[in-house]
């Protein structure tokens, strides 16, 4: 970029005054026309309402509605929408203008060199093969970019405003800085809650993740048995649990655990009182079904991908160690385990992650429960749920984007950490 | 002898053990499937986890009875919506993966580390923002705003293609290149009927997320006529716990037999998955 200003001559210098101007002067007509015209509706926009859209960004509004006198008032939280849609507008005039000073200049060197400049015709032609991949990649990078990287940024910025409980649109949003922090890190309200959820929020995903990698790999280990006849139909019954949807299993989960549900029909049925596995009081039941639930999920998706792992070791390796009289336990604990280890550190810590956040499983089970000494949550919540509470059902949206900032810091530190310190990042070559 | 007896116990044990996991796995399906067949519908006329008489009344009222719960409606919004959804996901997706495989541009490298970063935020924390965004935008209650959404996130999850494609060897592109096929041709005369099994792979998998997800129905559609089967069905209470059941098993049965004919393909999917990235 530099190099093409410095070295660039006046018809560089010209694209970067006006867009378009060092093509037309290098005969380049029809490309030079539309980079003109580009740039003439892109400083139509910036004055006729880009600026306004960057100005609101940074105001949020500064009239607040008022039918009674028949004012319209600002909506914040469409104004940071629009804002950030207007920085991205400016980000992408900021390339283009970027690509055309390039453009121009490499244009000269192809003349400095005794080439023609590129006809228009060929350089449309090239979208479909040297730069075909500008094409394909137009639409998938649009789309990423509007329903994936806005909302994480609206989000994002949310977190430093003060947009929630009885601050939503009518009423006038404020940029606060950090303060949705200090109030979940320090306020009566929140930060109790906040700690004993962080803690068992936790304490579920590493029980959780133990649990379901253990019995998947356990299961591929049985399956894998020499002995056993008809392995595929045993295997049958886990993949049956894998292929049906998980809502299904979880909300017939919940009506096995309910009140009128067949376990307690079995209790009152046999003289005793049913139990409320579920109910408000029912803290650590509730969880140890969760557990459950989630094993019986999870666990034949680690089988699977235990079975796939286990046929790659190399059967020499258990013939070797057999002839030094090694028996099944140090074989499993010198051979399967740092194998399998090794190969799956990835997937255990998106498995980690994936609990950390297991939304779905508290949710279907236990939602919409509010337990005493707990603010807008249960004891079962998890963080995510919170989130959910907080934001969706009561509005508090800038405690639940700090909440989610939270989360994903913690969930990248950990997720960096294990990897980092995981043998398949320090010795990456062992098993080839 | 002795030896011979002891191999019978020990292959009796292992059957044995092989037992409990197959009735932990099969005992709530079989459950769920004989209450659909159940001739009363709630859940508190059975007789412990199972019902004392049997019909087919369920699946009837399930496509007759719709005055309440309008389960054929459910059923066509969610085959509307995962059928668009995985046409467009899997064009995306399998064109992304292919050129981040075959292009060695410049600013490759970061867009890689971009999306790898962009998956480290919690699905659910843009899930709310998204839910903002489309207040503002007119998106609630709209099949077409599920499906932009859907699809429109998918790139992202490019990596598992994209090894697939770097398995296929550049040669045969450089061939077709000498003849004066130029890249888009390749892609579509060559690549693609090469990794049909991929693209078959990534169809699979992006009809069964939106096929199955409740997280954004839930949160999109207040409607009842738009509703998708898995917020209809969230919305059934204990005394209709046998439409609850035939309405799951009904939605279950296909996804099921899909996954034991593709089983093979699945593990293999998921395991260069897990070794790539």
């Amino acid at each position: 970029m530099l190099e093409a200003l410095r070295q660039g001559d006046r018809r560089v210098a010209a694209s970067a005054a006006i867009m378009g101007l060092g093509q037309l002067l290098h005969g380049q007509i029809a490309k030079g026309l539309l980079l003109i015209a580009l740039q003439l509706s892109a400083v139509a926009f910036f004055v006729l309402t880009g600026g306004k859209m960057l100005l609101g960004f940074v105001t949020l509004g500064s009239v607040k509605a008022n039918p009674a006198m028949g004012i319209e008032g600002d909506n914040s939280v469409i104004l940071l929408i629009m804002g950030i849609f207007g920085i991205i507008v400016l980000l992408l005039y900021i390339l283009i203008w970027r690509a055309n000073i390039k453009d121009c200049y490499n244009t000269q060197k192809r003349v400095a060199k005794g080439a023609a400049p590129e006809k228009f015709k060929a350089e449309l032609s090239s979208l479909l093969d040297k730069n075909f991949y500008k094409t394909a990649l137009f639409l998938p990078i649009l789309g990423v970019c509007v329903f994936t990287v806005l909302p994480i940024v609206f989000m994002i910025l949310i977190a430093f405003t003060d947009y929630g409980g009885a601050v939503i649109p009518p009423e006038l949003v404020s940029w606060t800085g950090l303060d949705s922090f200090r109030k979940i890190l320090s306020l009566g309200q929140f930060a109790p809650t906040f700690f004993k959820i962080l803690g068992w929020n936790f304490v579920w995903a590493l029980l959780s993740t133990a649990l379901n990698y253990l019995g998947g790999l356990g299961l591929a280990l049985l399956y894998n048995k020499k002995r056993i006849r008809a392995r595929a139909v045993w295997r049958g019954f886990p993949i049956l649990a894998y292929a049906i949807p998980g809502f299904i299993s979880l909300l017939a989960f919940k009506f096995m655990f309910s009140y009128g549900g067949p376990i307690n029909q079995m209790i009152t049925g046999a003289g005793g009182t049913a139990i409320g596995f579920l109910d408000l009081d029912a803290k650590w039941t509730a969880r140890a079904i969760g557990l459950f639930v989630n094993a019986w999920i999870t666990v034949p998706t680690t089988m699977l991908l235990a079975t796939g792992i286990l046929s790659n070791i190399d059967e020499s390796l258990y013939e070797a160690s057999r002839i030094d009289g090694a028996s099944r336990w140090v074989q499993f604990k010198k051979i399967t385990l740092p194998f399998v280890l090794f190969a799956t550190t990835p997937v255990l810590i998106s498995q980690f992650i994936g609990n950390f956040n297991n939304f779905g499983i508290f949710y279907f089970l236990r939602g919409g429960l509010y337990v005493d000494n707990y603010f807008l949550a249960s004891d079962t919540d998890l963080l995510i749920n919170w989130l959910y509470n907080l934001s969706i059902d009561n509005n508090y949206y800038a405690i639940g984007a700090a909440i989610s900032l939270i989360i994903f810091i913690i969930t990248s530190i950990i997720s960096l950490a294990v990897y980092v310190l995981s043998p398949s990042y320090k010795q990456e070559e062992t098993f080839r | 002898m002795n030896q011979k007896l002891r191999r019978l116990g020990s292959n009796t044990a292992t059957y044995l053990v092989l037992l409990i996991p197959s009735i932990i796995f099969l005992f709530p399906c079989l459950w769920l499937i004989l209450a659909s067949f159940s001739s009363s519908g709630s859940i508190y006329s059975f007789d412990g986890f199972f019902p004392t008489s049997f019909s087919l009344g369920s699946f009837k009222a399930l496509f007759t009875d719709t005055v309440m719960y309008d389960y054929p409606e459910w059923f066509k919004n969610t085959l509307f919506i995962a059928v668009m959804s995985c046409l467009l996901s899997t064009i995306l997706v399998i064109l992304t993966a292919y050129v981040m495989s075959r292009f060695h541009f410049r600013s490759r490298k970061a867009l890689m580390k971009t999306t790898l970063v962009l998956g480290m935020f919690p699905s659910f924390m843009s899930m709310v923002a998204v839910y903002l965004l489309c207040t503002q935008f007119g998106l609630i209650n709209s099949s077409w705003g599920l499906i932009l959404i859907y699809s429109a996130g998918a790139p992202t999850g490019y990596m598992v293609q994209k090894g697939f494609f770097d398995t296929i060897p550049s040669a045969i592109d450089e061939a077709a290149r000498i003849d004066g096929a130029n890249n888009f041709t390749i892609f579509r005369k060559i690549t693609l009927p090469l990794s049909m099994p991929m693209v078959v792979y990534t169809a699979l998998t992006s009809f069964t997320w939106p096929w199955s997800d409740f997280i954004l129905p839930k949160l999109l559609l207040k409607e009842k006529s738009l509703y998708t089967v898995a917020v209809g069905l969230m919305s059934l209470g204990e005394t209709e716990f046998a439409r609850f059941a035939a309405g799951s098993v009904f939605i279950a049965v296909p996804i099921v037999i899909l996954y034991f004919c593709l089983t093979r393909f699945l593990v293999s999917g998921l395991t260069a998955g897990a070794v790539k990235s």
